[in-house]
């Protein structure tokens, strides 16, 4: 840990990235905080969710920051709890990414579910042992319990061997939790385009993905793009490790989309050909968050660093792309599709555009993260540290 | 235990929805958009001119199908949806945490949030006023001028709508989902 005051806290270099950095961040963080007043003072009046899509943006936002946090466990695994040498170094990094991001999800999804309070009492007191969203949420909770008692023992005490059992916990509980998240949409019987095994294992592979860009991210900010050796051949073999996972969810991508389609069935193949037509989809999740970053990986051998790392932001709007549609994708179709008055069209695909309020709490949820991460990268020290041999 | 269900000679169905009516009489559901425990569903009439099919214009009233494996009920993280008596789904806003996650659940868009108590609400075949009181019918059935709405204990042979489901031809609503649904459309 670090000694520090509150001036040093607030001191950084006033570089132009640093600065845009610093106004994005007080920006959002500014919106979220508005988006809250706003709900606080309207309640569920203030969100564009409907009878007929009652999930939107925040429930894509909570995805998109607990994927973002599995994902930056798994990858730190590869050094830290697996032994690969080279990764070892990204670790408290990593970590600190993962706290800070599933803390961001939770502090979106309290505005989401209605009653917050209640949840945690009846989750323990009658527990709905049938529902993936129990599973999800308490497995969750303890997943972010052996995080933080790992990072604990990787920056605070440091203790090789606890911080490695709490490690293995914490992916083990980790993996389980966001593959129930997968079921979460996976088990729904009501939603043929969403049923199936595909979420579940779908959303460790995309947590995988996420975690390795948002590496390439923080790495890319903290060493300004000058890498030094050891963080260079660390960021090369990532970005074969990213191509290759690019690569099967590609593949996973076309089956999926060729199975829903094949056959016409009824709800299903409509369903999707619908999401795949949409901008959403083929540029957002498709272009950005997958075939850009993985072209600059396979032309350059996977050894332009530089260019992925610009190549990871343009992934993360991607993935956002990827949560959003998955979400709304799979409440599309309309459960009754008989009008229910005279003068009006037979129902069609259901519509939903978030408010400024669901924007506001979504994406300034972003903004939590990105100032929490500045205090610990403040606070504690979560580089290597010298000499020590994990 | 009783097991109720309702059958729907939906062909004898009118439009007129008085049931909607009275359901928001008997049950205080709010007069707002998203807010109705039952409907009556409207299907056009099929084909072109000049072979348009007049008997395929129908109506379909609708709620919730308390389900015998109810898809809302498995999916609640809290127990907050039940099988009550009689085998009805039952919502306990004390316990309903407002995830939605019924909501996207359920196959027939029964469900919708309750704007008073902030928790997820729907059809209750009337259990908690009507049948509570004493009365055998629903709101719906009640007021229904052609008698499209027959409401009973199917597990009871000699209740009206047992003998209607024995003696006449229906078919349900996504039965494939296998969710067991407990409203039946005499055909
Ligand atoms: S119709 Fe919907 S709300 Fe009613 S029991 Fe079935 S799944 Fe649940
Ligand atoms: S909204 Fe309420 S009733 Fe529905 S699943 Fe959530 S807790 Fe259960």
């Amino acid at each position: 840990m670090n000694t520090f005051s509150l001036k040093k806290l607030f001191f950084f270099e006033k570089t132009p990235l640093n600065l845009l950095m610093a106004v994005l961040t007080v920006g959002l963080l500014a919106a979220f905080f508005a988006g809250v007043a706003n709900y606080i003072l309207h309640g569920h009046h203030a969100y564009n969710v409907t009878r007929q899509h009652p999930w939107g943006l925040l429930i894509s936002m909570y995805v998109f920051f607990v994927v973002s946090s599995t994902g930056l466990c798994i990858i730190s695994s590869i050094g830290h709890v697996f032994g690969i040498k080279e990764f070892q170094q990204i670790g408290k990094r990593a970590i600190a990414g993962a706290i800070i991001t599933i803390s961001s999800g939770f502090a979106v999804i309290a505005f989401e579910i209605g009653h917050p309070v209640t949840m945690m009492i009846y989750n323990v007191l009658t527990p709905g042992l049938t529902s993936a969203i129990w599973w999800m949420g308490t497995l969750y909770g303890l997943y972010l319990t052996f995080i933080c008692l790992e990072f604990f023992f990787l920056a605070v005490k440091e203790h090789h061997t606890l911080s490695k059992i709490f490690g293995i916990c914490g992916l083990l509980v980790g993996l389980a939790a966001h593959s129930n998240l997968g079921a979460v949409f996976g088990f729904l019987v009501s939603r043929p385009s969403a049923n199936g095994v595909f979420y579940p294992v779908y959303f460790i592979l995309s947590a995988m993905i996420t975690g390795c860009y948002l590496i390439f991210l923080m790495y890319g900010f903290r060493y300004k793009m000058n890498f030094p050796d050891k963080v260079q051949v660390m960021l090369v073999k990532l970005s074969k490790i990213l191509g290759m996972l690019l690569a099967v969810l590609i593949f996973f991508e076309i089956w999926k989309i060729l199975t829903a389609l094949y056959g016409d069935m009824p709800e299903r193949a409509a369903t999707i050909l619908h999401a795949v037509q949409h901008p959403n989809f083929w540029l957002g999740e498709l272009t950005l968050g997958m075939l850009i970053p993985f072209t600059v990986i396979l032309l350059s051998n996977a050894q332009a660093i530089k260019a992925t790392v610009y190549a990871s932001i343009l992934g993360m709007v991607g993935i956002f792309f990827m949560r959003y549609g998955l979400v709304h994708d799979t409440l599309l179709y309309p459960m009754t599709t008989l009008k229910r008055a005279e003068y009006e069209l037979a129902p069609t695909f259901v519509e939903y555009f978030p408010s400024i309020t669901e924007f506001a709490i979504g994406l300034g949820g972003i903004g939590l993260s990105l100032f929490l991460y500045y205090i610990a990268d403040k606070v504690f020290n979560l580089d290597e540290t010298e000499g020590a041999h994990h | 235990m009783a097991r109720y269900g309702m059958a729907l000679n939906y062909k004898s169905c009118i439009n007129c929805r008085a049931c909607e009516s009275a359901c928001k009489e008997e049950n205080g559901v709010l007069l707002l958009k998203d807010h109705y425990r039952i409907w009556v569903g409207v299907k056009e009439a099929e084909g072109e001119f000049p072979n348009i099919s007049i008997a395929s214009q129908t109506y379909h009233p609708s709620q919730c199908q308390h389900c015998s494996n109810a898809p809302c009920q498995m999916v609640c993280p809290t127990n907050a949806t039940y099988y009550g008596t009689d085998g009805m789904v039952m919502v306990d806003p004390v316990k309903c945490i407002l995830c939605t996650y019924c909501i996207n659940a359920c196959p027939y868009d029964a469900r919708y949030v309750d704007q008073r108590t902030m928790t997820v609400d729907k059809c209750t075949f009337c259990s908690d006023t009507r049948l509570a009181a004493g009365e055998t019918t629903t709101a719906c059935q009640a007021t229904c001028p052609t008698k499209v709405r027959v409401f009973g204990d199917l597990d009871d042979p000699k209740s009206e709508i047992s003998q209607l489901l024995a003696n006449k031809e229906y078919r349900q609503v996504k039965e494939h989902l296998g969710t067991k649904p407990k409203l039946f459309y005499i055909v």
